[in-house]
């Protein structure tokens, strides 16, 4: 079985994706994953404390480097959306150009990415998402993902500023926050528009209750991180994104949206 | 026969062909943008008389046909018929 | 075959980029000294085959969006310099001629007499004086070594480039082309087989040229650029 490394620069306050991620991938039938870390000081949600954790990327990436991973996931999706339209695609190429730089064949992807390239996978536009952040930065998430060709129907912010607690927020309240959601126009919902919000066990659980596909940066994570190092994407239990090339039937996953667009 | 030297016509070159065209026996023509001096019998210019720079000086010959050169100093260019 | 399979397709220098072991003054020379803005770093490690230390790859802008770039390999030894002649990257014996030692340099360009007196101006009062002016055909220069030793030029033209100075160049070069097939070669040689393409190609040239003239009347007459 091939096995692949994966290295993932997070925030210091996460602990969320050291646990989903290996959770997610720990499912695949033909590959196996190790994981690798690095981390970015980072404890509150703040326009200054993502800009501080920014400043310490090319850190990470030279650590996660040492290691010869194959891909690498930059794990913060609010920092990178944060910081203007498009940003996922400069970050990506200057870590791109880091790794190249040094001789390093590993390939880079990072969560706000991964999010736009999983709704393209889903072939939808209309989106509904839920979101741990302040208002102001719920705000920027939701005109970043506009820019980039979605409209977004409706969303939430469940304000929580401290990161740490983000990764304490009961699947719950995620749910509840996803119910009081107007769903009429969405063909796609993003239950944790955020790495370090849990939300993997309500994936499946929340495409059977409103019946549209359902996805998370998580799921959207483990989605970019597998075609990028080319493995099928044939993941029980986490949506129907992961089932994409699953030539298993599929009794418990929504239909198909893609003619009512 | 009649041996010929091809100038470029540039600002540059432009002394030392009014020079080399008041020689006796010196004739002047155009090709394209090429001047053409012709003569039947050796042709000396002296560097001084033209007053052009270092530079200019000794880059100022574009093409060479029934002469060569003998001399290409500070002190002067001299054709002999090859 | 595309439709650009045929055509001028880049656009100037991205980047040209020498090892430096002495950043600091490197930064004070590019930086400080010339006014070139730091536009662009990495620091990578040696992940490849090549097992090379860890490094900082950074950039300065030198106009025109482009850039001189430089690697400092951290525990890297640097040369030993203090004989012989040349620069960081290349060393050459004493008894090597200046003239090729000098070949190999970077020239910069300004648009004006006055900024290249202002760039003189400002070398001048460094650690790094200018050591030439020189007028040259139809460009002068300013020269000094930048602290790795590289020959380091900034250069303006004295007049545009005219069109017959373009067929003039091409005429030099396939006239070289053509007498290096055979041994011996010299300016001589060069020069009569020049004379020969002169006389093939001249006179056609002239008369495309006023055919374009007509098409395109312009104020400047053939003047390019």
């Amino acid at each position: 079985m091939s096995q692949t490394r994966i290295g993932l620069v997070v925030p210091s306050s996460n602990t969320t994706v050291e646990t989903e991620m290996p959770a997610i991938l720990g499912r695949h039938e033909s590959a196996e994953f190790t994981f690798h870390a690095s981390r970015m000081r980072m404890a509150k949600v703040s326009p200054a404390q993502l800009a501080a954790m920014n400043a310490q990327r090319e850190r990470c990436i030279i650590e996660l480097g040492d290691a010869r991973p194959d891909v690498i996931l930059y794990a913060c999706l609010v920092a990178i959306m944060a910081s203007g339209i498009g940003e996922h695609r400069r970050v990506e190429s200057l870590v791109a150009e880091q790794l190249a730089t040094g001789g390093s064949s590993a390939v880079v992807r990072s969560s706000a990415g991964a999010l736009v390239e999983a709704i393209n996978a889903l072939g939808v536009k209309r989106i509904a998402l839920v979101t741990p952040y302040m208002r102001p930065l719920a705000e920027q998430v939701v005109g970043y993902l506009e820019a980039e060709g979605f409209e977004v129907v409706d969303w939430r912010a469940l304000e929580v500023e401290d990161n740490y607690e983000v990764g304490r927020i009961p699947g719950e309240r995620v749910l509840d926050a996803a119910r009081s959601l107007d769903l009429s126009k969405a063909n796609a919902l993003i239950i944790s528009a955020c790495v370090q919000m849990p939300s993997l066990d309500l994936v499946d659980a929340a495409e059977q209750e409103f019946g549209i596909p359902v996805l998370s940066a998580a799921t959207a994570g483990a989605y970019s991180i597998l075609r990028s190092a080319g493995l099928p994407v044939d993941i029980p239990g986490a949506g129907s994104l992961l089932r994409a090339d699953s030539t298993r039937p599929e009794s418990n996953s929504p239909t198909t949206i893609e003619g009512a667009i | 026969m009649t041996a010929r030297l091809f100038v470029l016509d540039v600002p540059e070159n432009v002394p030392i062909v009014e020079i080399a065209r008041g020689y006796p026996g010196v004739s002047l023509e155009k090709v394209g943008p090429y001047f053409v001096l012709a003569a039947e019998s050796n042709v000396t210019v002296d560097r001084r008389s033209t007053g052009v720079r270092h530079a200019v000086w000794y880059s100022w010959v574009g093409g060479l046909e029934g002469w060569q050169i003998e001399q290409w100093d500070r002190d002067a260019f001299r054709l002999v018929p090859r | 075959m595309s439709e650009l399979s045929a055509k001028h397709l880049v656009s100037g220098v991205d980047h040209a980029a020498f090892p430096t072991f002495d950043p600091v003054a490197t930064v004070r020379f590019y930086r400080d000294t010339l006014g070139f803005p730091v536009v662009h770093s990495i620091c990578a490690a040696g992940w490849g085959p090549d097992d090379h230390p860890d490094f900082i790859h950074f950039f300065f802008d030198i106009g025109n969006d482009d850039r001189i770039a430089f690697f400092y390999y951290f525990g890297l030894e640097a040369p030993e310099t203090s004989r012989g002649k040349g620069d960081v990257y290349a060393r050459f014996g004493s008894d090597t001629p200046e003239f090729f030692v000098r070949s190999r340099h970077i020239a910069l360009h300004v648009n004006s007499e006055e900024h290249l007196l202002e760039y003189r101006r400002r070398l001048d009062a460094s650690d790094w004086p200018v050591e030439m002016q020189i007028q040259h055909e139809t460009i002068e220069s300013i020269y000094t070594h930048d602290p790795n030793g590289y020959f380091f030029e900034i250069t303006r033209a004295l007049r545009p480039v005219t069109p017959q100075e373009d067929l003039d160049a091409n005429l030099t070069i396939d006239a070289l082309v053509d007498i290096l097939q055979q041994p011996g070669a010299s300016m001589d040689a060069l020069l009569v087989r020049k004379a020969e393409l002169i006389m093939e190609r001249a006179e056609n040239w002239q008369d495309e040229q006023e055919a374009e003239r007509e098409l395109i009347p312009s104020p400047e007459g053939p003047v390019r650029r």
